[in-house]
């Protein structure tokens, strides 16, 4: 189903899009005037039919539940494309960024990787474990064999405080 | 010049060469490195999940910085770069927000201070050191051997703030493999993404990105892609071989890190600059430019 057929059978949300619009920083308003410069030079287009004009203009419309459900926003691959290229001053890039924290916060489908990776900065403040490489001879290497320095982990207090962040600022 | 460094987590969990060779090289420039107290994620994955939280992250690495009393900040990470700088706009932009972070960081005794200048590998070689004091210190020129560059989509992007090089025609990583006698070749796909963020989320989509591009620069003859982030680096040497089964088509392209290259023509051993981890076949390259003759 395309995005344009959900259009077809979607209620809009006016709260949803104040909500949104809430997450966005002055410079990312939605000014769009659908010149779709952003889709032209989108990475995601190309290959998982991302298409961020018609993003936007969902989110003008108010159908952000649908695009939250559909999966697509977790297409992005943060180029940056959009954002550089918006005439306007608009941020495709921002606005999917925020479509994916409202996802998170109705525990819409969200990769799991993602979930993954946070719960891995709760436990360590990295969000991945260490890796042990291995080197070209097959000799398995870790931080101390290759000479590198102790890693310094984040404060008890940094965890507590960053999960008082997920909840809010 | 004593420099803060904030390495992020890709670096300091699998990347070890970008470190080893970073760690290597900035001392031969009189730079003094100056690890964080601590070390946590920038935020950037934070982003996607919650942007507000990642805010208050990259603000209290900001604020780490600024307890080293030291003003410039190296991140040699591109989305880490990307996510502090964004978030020195934000804050800069919303005094709000600004007071929010700060009472956040305050609980703990942390200052965030809006004035840390935030260097990446290639704008601080490039803008600080020099071509010239690079090139003074080169000992084995690397004359005849072809290079690609690839700087990374978050290190130049989006232009309305400060980013390391230009947003359409990046060129300081190319001067800057130029200054060790080689020549960078310029290509069509040299903006393309590496897919490294989808990794998170569709894996083989990011693997076929990474395999195009690398299938591209194929037909260049090169003697390799230079490279200054740890993501691409991540897709274009540590999962070549995934991106090739996901492409279907051999690929063979040898991946330096920059600080690698600026290693080898300064004749610093291969193991100190974490070449035996790379995974793409670079030993021909690298045992080519250690048997020239100076």
């Amino acid at each position: 189903m395309s995005l344009t057929d959900l259009t077809l059978m979607a209620k809009p949300n006016g709260e949803l899009y104040k909500k949104v619009l809430g997450k966005l920083a002055k410079t990312e308003l939605l000014e769009c005037f659908q010149c779709s410069k952003c889709t032209g030079g989108c990475t995601a287009f190309k290959l998982l039919e991302l298409i961020p004009h018609e993003i936007i203009k969902l989110v003008k419309l108010g159908f952000i539940e649908n695009l939250i459900e559909s999966g697509i926003i977790w297409t992005c691959v943060s180029c940056l494309q959009c954002t550089e290229r918006c005439p306007q001053r608009a941020s495709p890039y921002h606005v999917i960024t925020s479509l994916r924290n409202i996802a998170v916060e109705r525990q819409a489908k969200v990769p799991e990787a993602y979930l993954k990776a946070v719960s891995q900065i709760l436990e360590t403040g990295l969000m991945q474990p260490i890796e042990k490489v291995t080197t070209k001879k097959m000799e398995t290497v870790d931080r101390e064999k290759l000479n590198l320095p102790k890693i310094k982990y984040p404060s008890e207090e940094f965890k507590a405080i960053f999960l008082k962040a997920l909840e809010g600022i | 010049m004593k420099l803060a460094v904030f390495w992020g987590c890709r670096i300091l969990t699998s990347q070890y060469a970008y470190e080893m060779s970073t760690r290597q090289v900035l001392p031969q420039f009189g730079v003094e490195l100056v690890d964080l107290r601590e070390n946590h994620c920038c935020g950037n994955v934070v982003e996607s999940v919650n942007r507000s939280a990642s805010i208050y992250m990259a603000a209290r690495v900001l604020a780490l910085a600024n307890e080293t009393s030291l003003k410039d900040l190296l991140v040699p990470c591109s989305r880490c770069h990307f996510t502090l700088s964004e978030t020195q706009r934000l804050l800069a932009a919303d005094k709000k927000l600004e007071e929010k972070v700060t009472a956040l960081l305050d609980e703990e005794k942390l200052a965030y201070s809006s004035d840390i200048k935030v260097w990446h590998i290639v704008d601080f070689l490039h803008d600080t050191v020099g071509v010239d004091k690079i090139r003074e210190k080169v000992k084995i020129s690397l004359k005849g051997f072809r290079f690609a560059s690839h700087i990374g989509c978050q290190a130049v992007r989006p232009s309305y703030m400060k980013r390391v090089d230009g947003p359409e025609n990046p060129q300081k990583l190319d001067r800057l493999i130029e200054a060790l006698g080689a020549e960078s070749v310029e290509y069509n796909e040299k903006l393309d993404c590496c897919g490294a963020a989808l990794m998170l989320s569709h894996p083989e989509a990011g693997l076929s990105l990474t395999g195009s591009k690398l299938k591209a620069l194929q037909e260049l003859k090169l003697d390799g892609l230079v490279d200054s982030c740890p993501a691409g680096h991540m897709m274009f040497d540590t999962k070549q071989e995934e991106a090739t089964a996901i492409i279907g088509s051999k690929l063979s392209m040898p991946v330096f890190y920059y600080t690698q290259l600026l290693g080898l023509a300064m004749q610093i051993e291969t193991k100190e600059l974490g070449l035996q981890l790379n995974k793409s076949p670079i030993e021909k390259i690298s045992e080519k430019i250690a048997n020239v003759d100076g």
